[in-house]
């Protein structure tokens, strides 16, 4: 039968995605349906930290050592996503130096390397470093590119043989009594409906997932814990920073690419607000006093830009503030617990274990369609990870110095994919991040990239220091040009990819953004004679 | 260094009221730092295209009428209506006088044509450029739409979607050369200026209008990116005669050709006027004596200050850094004079980037004279001009370049009759 598949996997963040290449990998045949981009959610709203587990080594054992396991499994599998910087965890004199001495015993327990360092050695190290700190442990933590994970993880799944699908929204669910047996979804590109079948639905949908399990008349009470962060225009530090006290609001800093990332506040927010997050001045202010703190530095620092993600962590109890609750990965079959037959929903667990939890949901999968194959994904390297950095570039000879750096940081070993035959394909699109056509084009043949903002999470696009002033112009004159038909759409797309980054430059719009900004509304606005058409018309 | 007039800043108002003063006489310095909004232009100056509640408007000065109630900061507002209609009518005659030549009309809008094809009501458009008396109405039916192979800054499928609404139907043409690969080979390189100077050479301009005669076929007209006649002003005229038919410009992303070109016009009539222009130079501080400013200090000549009778400041918006932003006030940096702008960051924009934003109407406060204040006392000597005057929104309004250019003209007309 036609749309039948042994498996449905509802959303389309590092876990979903981790789960349907872990079981196309099983041999189970999978779809993935997302209702917008692949990482629009949690995945690709937080710090992109590759924790070491230290953060939770006092608070929570078990995340710690699943941490530690992940992080050095991810090291192999996904290296090209992922940078070896090791954190520091701090302690300035507010804190005092008590708290080390348990923080260094409990990480030694879970299995985190710690080595206490002597203040000046850690200044030296980290020249970025509050120089007031009076200790630091070095952990291994890291950074991680959560977008490019993720990516990767679609492209191996495709690779062997799932479907994914962006832009489909599940509406409810097909049954045969008290058996999921598919669901009915929504085409946001086509505007059509249409029905896929399967034996087993897996709800990873994060914090949307109750969402999705409430269309089953199944409740898992979720809190949704609102977690702002700001970028800063250019890589302030080296290594992670922490700081070296009970975790709380703002005290991490991940340099990532050519930028740092400093949060998280937490706040409690209504379900009813998740797709609607707005950084407030206070949050903003509150991120910048603490991250100065790490490092002072950041007061002189140019922000650029300021967003939110909501943690997915399902309510134990009534803490206000999301943080005392597990960061444990919860994997419910709801025939056991709701008596629904063929759902399961993955939840709870990080980034970092976005790859094991994806092991427990498809080993569950596997007992209920009765498949017996081991789970190798944490041996098999992504696709980009295949080969060395040295090979890579053997491979990539003939792109221009800097395009073919930004290239195989980018997708690594899959850098040789991007046509660099001749000038045009290797013409910068983006000059802060290094973009080329060449590369530009890849992404829209193979990565699914349907609009501007897919294009940035594929290939940074617009994520530089000038927050997408031309290049997004240009970006979607190629576009455009791709399918003439479509230039009209091309257009509203830059419009909604305009609206998209001034939400997270608002916040912090006051100096070079503010500049910028000013720039921008010159440009598309009075020159290209751009205006938002869709709003002009609610307004009259 | 004494002067009658020094003026900050370089841009359209700065050099519009240079050249006014120095067209009746007086010895003028202009300082500035190098960039300014020119480096964006359209090609074309606007005068007035919406009211405040996004109104169209048809004829400007009539427009203008309607801003007093609405909008009592308007500096068109405090120019007066009556003299911002006889200065619109004296500034083409200005422009002319430059090496610009523009056609408008300020009692009637045109359209000019954007990179991505949309028609915007604007007053006066350079000679050369695409322009409708009425938003479809195109001098042609079939056009050719020419581009360099690899030119990001220039949209031939967005234009031709919109064309195609007007019942035009366009054909695409692309031309590459020799010359144009050399630039690639530096692949940030292919941008407006590096393009024209390509186009500069003459056997280049001459194989582009052999393809442009072969790409055009049976086309009424061909319109082509603002990539000509950087280091030459002949280059547009000489590629008309080549190609034989009707020929016209549209302007690209920045770097603007017609902003470069109308900087370097402006430039070179102040100086031919006598008057003293400081380029790279930054006005760095001011001693101010019973309310005068007396004189300023540069980067560049450091113990030796520019005396003057009078000081302009037309050191423009955020874009140029006339005017400074951080979390929770607006200054002005050259001599910290009053701004106008609302304490609450959060008032100062909404969350659509398309929306009118406050901040774009915060600037630097003035009397009827268009004098600038300190702590609450007046500046009796310091005139503000252009886009750093506080109460209008030069986008949305489309008044940008027309409050540049009038506001300049008034604040030297007060400086002349002021002796």
């Amino acid at each position: 039968m036609e749309n039948t598949y042994d498996v449905i996997i509802i959303g389309g963040g590092a876990t979903g995605a981790g789960v349907a290449r872990d079981c196309a990998l099983r041999g189970i045949k999978a779809l993935l349906l997302e209702r917008s981009d692949i990482s629009t959610g949690a995945t690709g709203r937080n710090h992109g930290l590759l924790h070491s587990g230290a953060r939770y080594a006092v608070t929570d054992h078990e995340s710690a050592e699943e941490c530690i396991r992940e992080n050095m499994i991810l090291r192999k599998i996904a290296a090209h996503c992922v940078e070896e910087t090791d954190g520091l965890f701090i302690s300035l004199p507010e804190d005092g130096l008590e708290y080390q001495a348990v923080f260094v015993e409990a990480c030694r327990k879970a299995g985190i390397r710690a080595d206490v360092l002597d203040p000046e050695e850690a200044k030296r190290l980290e020249p970025a470093a509050n120089p007031a700190l009076i200790g630091a442990v070095r952990v291994p933590d890291g950074a991680v590119d959560p977008f490019r994970l993720t990516a990767s993880n679609v492209l191996d799944a495709r690779a062997h043989g799932a479907e994914i699908r962006t832009y489909i929204e599940v509406k409810d669910f097909v049954w045969e009594q008290n058996r999921i047996v598919g669901v009915r979804a929504y085409d946001h590109r086509s505007h059509r409906d249409e029905t896929f079948y399967a034996q087993v639905v897996v709800n990873a949908g994060g914090i949307w997932g109750h969402g999705i399990a409430a269309k089953a008349g199944i409740t898992i009470n979720m809190l949704p814990a609102k977690g702002a962060l700001l970028i800063f225009g250019h890589r302030v530090n080296n290594l992670v920073l922490n700081r070296c006290r009970k975790p709380a609001d703002a005290d991490i800093l991940v340099p990532g690419d050519t930028i740092s990332l400093i949060g998280t506040t937490s706040s409690k927010v209504p379900y009813e607000e998740i797709d609607h997050m707005v950084i407030t001045p206070e949050e903003v202010d509150l991120l910048l006093r603490e991250g100065e703190k790490l490092s002072p530095q950041l007061a002189y620092t140019r922000i650029l830009r300021a967003y939110a993600g909501v943690r997915p962590l399902v309510a134990s109890d009534d803490d206000p503030s999301g943080r005392t609750v597990s960061r444990g990965i919860v994997l419910l079959d709801h025939a056991q617990r709701d008596g629904v037959e063929g759902f399961i929903t993955i939840t709870g667990g990080k980034l970092m274990t976005y790859r094991l939890m994806a092991e427990w949901a498809t080993d569950l999968v596997c007992r209920k369609l009765g498949i017996d194959q081991p789970c190798r994904t944490a041996e098999l390297p992504l696709p980009g990870s295949e080969e060395s950095k040295q090979e890579a570039e053997k491979k990539n000879r003939r792109k221009p110095v800097t395009q073919r750096r930004s290239a195989i940081s980018r997708h690594g070993a899959l850098a040789d994919r991007i046509d660099d035959r001749n000038s045009i394909q290797n013409s910068l699109v983006c000059e802060c991040e290094e973009v080329s056509i060449g590369e530009v084009e890849y992404a829209m043949e193979h990565l699914s990239v349907n609009n501007l903002v897919d294009l940035r999470r594929r290939t940074r696009v617009g994520m530089g220091t000038c927050q997408g002033e031309l290049c997004a112009c240009r970006a979607a004159g190629l576009m455009g040009k791709k399918d003439p038909v479509c230039a009209k759409k091309a257009k509203a797309d830059l419009v909604s990819f305009l609206n998209e980054r001034w939400k997270g430059m608002a916040p912090i719009a006051w100096g070079d953004t503010l500049r910028e900004s000013e720039y921008t509304t010159w440009v598309y606005e009075s020159v290209c004679g751009l205006s938002d058409e869709t709003k002009k018309s609610t307004a009259l | 260094m004494k002067f009658d007039t020094v003026i900050i800043g370089g841009g359209l108002a700065g050099m519009a009221c240079g050249i006014r003063l120095a067209e009746a006489g007086r010895r003028c310095a202009i300082v500035s730092q190098g960039q300014s909004a020119l480096h964006f232009s359209s090609g074309s100056f606007d005068l007035l295209s919406r009211l405040p509640d996004g109104t169209a408007v048809e004829d400007p000065i009539r427009g203008m009428a309607e801003l007093a109630p609405v909008a009592p900061e308007h500096p068109y507002v405090r120019i007066g209506v009556e003299r911002c209609g006889d200065y619109a009518l004296q500034v083409p005659e200005m422009l002319r006088k430059a090496g610009i030549p523009v056609v408008g009309d300020c009692r009637k809008n045109h359209y000019r044509i954007t990179p991505m094809g949309k028609a915007k009501a604007t007053w006066l458009t350079m000679d050369a450029y695409l322009r409708a008396e009425e938003p479809g109405r195109l001098p042609f039916q079939k056009v050719c739409i020419v581009n360099v192979e690899g030119f990001l800054d220039f949209y031939p499928e967005f234009i031709a979607e919109e064309f195609r609404a007007y019942g035009v139907t366009s054909r695409f043409g692309s031309v590459n050369f020799p010359d144009l690969e050399k630039i690639r080979q530096n692949p940030s390189e292919m941008r407006s200026a590096n393009i024209a100077r390509v186009f500069d050479h003459e056997r280049n301009l001459e194989a582009l209008a052999v393809r442009i005669r072969e790409v055009a076929a049976d086309s009424e007209a061909v319109i082509l990116p603002a990539i000509l006649g950087i280091d030459r002003n002949d280059a547009f005229e000489t590629l008309r005669k080549k190609v034989d038919m009707p020929l016209y410009l549209l302007p690209t992303l920045p770097p603007s050709i017609p902003g470069i070109k109308a900087q370097q016009a402006l430039q070179a009539r102040f100086r031919a006027l006598g008057g003293e222009y400081f380029l790279g130079d930054s006005v760095l501080s001011a001693d101010l004596e019973n309310d005068r400013v007396k004189r300023v200090y540069t980067a560049n000549h450091g113990d030796m200050p520019f005396e003057a009778d009078s000081f302009v400041l037309a050191t423009g918006s955020f874009f140029s850094k006339g005017l400074l932003a951080s979390p929770d006030r607006i200054v002005e940096p050259v001599f910290d004079v009053d701004t106008l702008f609302t304490p609450d960051r959060s008032e100062w924009y909404t969350l659509h980037f398309f929306d009118k934003q406050n901040y774009q109407a915060f600037g630097v406060v003035t009397d009827a004279s268009l004098r600038l204040f300190k702590e609450g006392r007046l500046i009796e000597n310091l005139y503000g001009a252009g886009a750093g005057l506080a109460g209008f929104y030069p986008v949305q309004e489309g008044c940008g370049a027309g409050v540049s250019l009038l506001s300049a003209f008034y604040v030297a007309d007060t400086i002349l009759n002021s002796k």
